[in-house]
C-alpha cells in the first residue's frame, strides 16, 4: 500500500508469532500508563519504602553506621527482622498497590468498552482469553514489582548479612512473602477488572472499587451489631485479607488486635476471597464478548 | 472463480430467537452485497463469519475452512470494519491503526508504516496524529477502514460502512471501496439497506429477509442483461430506425424521437453508434436499465413473506 502509489495491497511479509500478541496489548498498556507524569511519580514513589527496608536492614548490621548514630541495635529488643517485621512491611506496599491498581486498572479496561472496540480485537487472531492475560500481565508487572518481588529482595539482603544460617531458617518467610503477594494481586487485579468492565465510566468504576474496601466493610459490622454475629466480617475484604497475612507471616498476637483476628474461621477467609476471584473471573468472562446478545 | 463464503443450511440462535435460519449459498464475487432490511440479519452473518456468534446448526466457510474449526487462521484473512462506533477515543488515529495491525501479527516497523500508509490512502492523512475522539463521524468511519486495511486482509468486511454520512463522504467511502475491489487483491464484504451502495460496487448479493436467504444473485450478469435493453432519444429518423430493425432489434418508436430497443445477444451497443454516425442521426440521450438491483430485490421481497411496513424511499433506503 504505497503512499505514492495509493492503492491496496495485501500484507505478504513475515508476521509475529501466534503466542506474542497478547503482548502488543501489555506493551501499549504500559507506554499508555506511563505517558502519565503523575503515575510514573507515584509508582517511583512506591519504591520509597523498599529503599527504606534496604536502608534499616543495613543499618541494624552496620555498627558503623549505628556508631555514626550513637545507637546500638544489638541492645534493643524491638529493633528485629522477622515476619512481623515482613507483615508490616507488606502492609505498607499492598496499600500502595492498591492505590496503583485503582488507579491504573479503570483507565486501561474502559477505554477499550466505552467505544466498543472489543470487537476489534476480537476480530483479529486473538481470543478472550488472550485479551485478558494482556491486561492482567500488566497488573501482575506492576503490582509484583512493589510487593513480593521487594519482599524477597529484603529477604536475601536479610539472610545475606545476618548469615548463620538465618535464611535456612526463614525459608518459609520467602514463600508467605510470595503467597501473599500473588493473592493480594490475584484478587484486587480480577476483582477491579470485572468492575471496570461492568462500570464503564472511569470515576464510577473507581468510586465502587473503593466502597467495596472501605465502605463494605462497614456494612458488615452493622450486619454484625444487629444480628449479632461475627459473619459480617466475611464482607471486610481488607480484614480478610490481613488474617490471612497475619497466618502467612505467623504475626505474633499482639500484632494489629489479634484478638479480632479469630472472629470467622480461616477456612472461611480463604474461601471468600477465592469465591470474590471465581465471581471476578465469571464476570470477566461474561462481559468480554465481541458483541452483547440480547436474550429474548 | 472458487467460492469466497459458503453457506450450508446455516441456523444462528441468539437466546430463543432464530437470527438466521437455514441459510445455503455460494458467494465467489470480488465484491459481494448483503443486502436486506433492518434486522434481516445482515450484521449477525457478518459476526458468524468472525466466529462471534457460533451456529446453532449448520456451517460456513471461508476460503474453503471452516469458520468453527480455523476461526484464528481466517481472522488473521479478515478486516472488519463495523456498524458501530469501534475506537479507542484517547489514541492518536496513526497509533491506533498500528496498535491494530500489531494485534493483527504485523511486526512494528510494518505495523508503524502500513497505518500511514492506510492514513493516507483513506485520505486522512493530514489528521493521523490528532486523538480519534475528536474526529468527525466521517472520519471516524474512515478511521474504522483504515484499521480493518493496515494489516492487508484478503477479505474485507465492511458493515454499513456508509452509515450517517453526508453524501460526499459517503461518495468518497464508495470510491474507496471501488479502488479495494478493483486491486483484485482482496474480496470484500458489504452490508448495507441502501441498494445504490450495493450497486454501486458489488458484482453479486445476498438479500436477506427475515434471517432468510430472498435471493441471491449475480448483479454482472444482471447488468450484461439489462444492458439489451435501451432507450433513445435522437433528433431525427433518417432511416435509422429500419436499420436497426435490419440488425434484428425490436425496435418501437414514440413522439418526441423516443425509441425503445431490445439488443439481441450478437449485437453490441457499439454497432447503434455506428449506424447513428452512418444516418448522421444525433443521439440526444440513452439509457441502459439501470435499476436491475431493485427488480431483483423488490422480486425477492415478493417471494418470502413480507414485513408489513417495508417501503423504498427516493434515494433507495429500505
Amino acid at each position: 500500500m504505497a503512499v505514492y502509489k495509493r492503492t491496496y495491497k495485501t500484507y505478504t511479509g513475515a508476521l509475529t508469532p501466534d503466542w506474542s500478541r497478547f503482548t502488543v496489548l501489555s506493551r501499549y498498556t504500559f507506554s499508555t500508563l506511563f505517558d502519565s507524569r503523575l503515575f510514573t511519580a507515584y509508582s517511583v514513589a512506591c519504591m520509597i519504602p523498599v529503599l527504606a527496608g534496604i536502608a534499616f536492614i543495613y543499618f541494624i548490621h552496620s555498627t558503623t553506621a549505628q556508631a555514626l548514630l550513637g545507637m546500638n541495635a544489638s541492645r534493643n529488643p524491638n529493633i528485629l527482622v522477622d515476619g512481623n517485621w515482613f507483615l508490616n512491611f507488606f502492609q505498607i506496599e499492598t496499600i500502595m498497590a492498591f492505590i496503583l491498581a485503582a488507579w491504573a486498572v479503570p483507565g486501561m479496561m474502559s477505554r477499550d468498552f466505552a467505544n466498543q472496540a472489543l470487537q476489534l480485537y476480537l476480530s483479529r487472531p486473538l481470543s478472550r482469553t488472550e485479551y485478558l492475560l494482556g491486561k492482567i500481565s500488566v497488573l501482575a508487572v506492576l503490582l509484583s514489582a512493589i510487593t513480593w518481588i521487594p519482599g524477597l529482595v529484603l529477604f536475601s539482603l536479610q539472610a545475606e548479612l545476618e548469615g548463620h544460617g538465618w535464611g535456612f531458617e526463614n525459608l518459609w518467610l520467602s514463600g508467605s512473602i510470595v503467597i501473599a503477594g500473588l493473592l493480594w494481586i490475584a484478587l484486587i487485579s480480577l476483582l477491579f477488572m470485572a468492575i471496570s468492565v461492568w462500570v464503564k465510566w472511569r470515576i464510577a468504576a473507581t468510586a465502587l472499587m473503593l466502597a467495596i474496601f472501605f465502605v463494605l466493610p462497614g456494612f458488615g459490622v452493622a450486619a454484625n451489631a444487629i444480628l449479632r454475629t461475627t459473619w459480617g466480617k466475611l464482607i471486610d475484604l481488607p480484614y480478610l485479607m490481613s488474617v490471612i497475612w497475619v497466618h502467612l507471616f505467623r504475626g505474633n498476637r499482639q500484632f494489629r488486635h489479634m484478638a479480632q483476628l479469630d472472629l470467622v474461621p480461616l477456612w472461611a477467609d480463604w474461601t471468600v476471597l477465592l469465591g470474590v476471584c471465581l465471581i471476578s473471573l465469571l464476570l470477566l468472562n461474561r462481559r468480554l464478548r465481541a458483541k452483547e446478545v440480547e436474550r429474548g | 472463480m472458487s467460492a469466497v463464503i459458503e453457506l450450508d443450511n446455516l441456523e444462528v440462535k441468539l437466546g430463543n430467537r432464530t437470527i438466521l435460519d437455514r441459510l445455503q449459498g455460494s458467494l465467489s464475487g470480488r465484491c459481494i452485497g448483503l443486502l436486506g432490511p433492518n434486522g434481516s440479519g445482515k450484521s449477525t452473518l457478518i459476526n458468524t463469519l468472525l466466529g462471534f456468534y457460533p451456529p446453532s446448526s449448520g456451517s460456513v466457510r471461508i476460503f474453503g475452512e471452516s469458520v468453527q474449526q480455523s476461526s484464528r487462521r481466517l481472522r488473521a484473512l479478515i478486516g472488519y470494519m463495523p456498524e458501530s462506533d469501534a475506537f479507542i477515543a484517547d489514541m492518536s488515529g496513526v497509533r491506533f491503526v498500528r496498535y491494530m495491525a500489531e494485534i493483527s501479527g504485523l511486526p512494528k516497523e510494518e505495523a508503524m508504516e502500513r497505518a500511514h500508509e492506510a492514513f493516507f490512502y483513506v485520505g486522512l492523512g493530514e489528521v493521523r496524529y490528532r486523538k480519534v475522539g475528536t474526529y468527525s463521524l466521517g472520519m471516524k468511519q474512515l478511521v474504522k477502514l483504515a484499521q480493518a486495511l493496515a494489516h492487508g486482509p484478503r477479505l474485507l468486511l465492511l458493515d454499513e460502512p456508509t452509515n450517517g454520512l453526508d453524501p460526499q463522504a459517503r461518495q468518497r467511502m464508495l470510491q474507496l471501496v471501488r479502488d479495494i475491489r478493483d486491486t483484485h487483491d482482496v474480496h470484500i464484504v458489504i452490508s448495507s439497506h441502501l441498494l445504490r451502495d450495493i450497486e454501486e460496487c458489488c458484482d453479486q448479493v445476498l438479500i436477506l429477509k427475515q434471517g432468510r436467504v430472498a435471493a441471491l444473485s449475480n448483479l454482472e450478469d444482471e447488468r450484461k442483461a439489462n444492458l439489451k435493453f435501451v432507450e433513445l432519444e435522437i433528433s431525427q429518423a433518417n432511416g435509422f430506425v429500419d436499420a436497426v430493425e435490419r440488425l434484428g432489434c425490436e425496435c418501437a418508436a414514440f413522439a418526441g424521437g423516443r425509441l425503445k430497443i431490445v439488443l439481441p445477444e450478437n449485437v453490441e451497443i457499439r454497432q447503434i453508434y455506428r449506424l447513428a454516425a452512418e444516418h448522421t442521426v444525433q443521439i440526444r440521450r440513452m439509457n441502459y436499465r439501470r435499476d436491475s438491483l431493485e427488480d431483483i430485490f423488490l422480486k425477492a421481497m415478493e417471494g418470502v413473506p413480507a414485513a408489513p411496513a417495508m417501503r423504498m424511499d427516493a434515494s433507495g433506503r429500505l
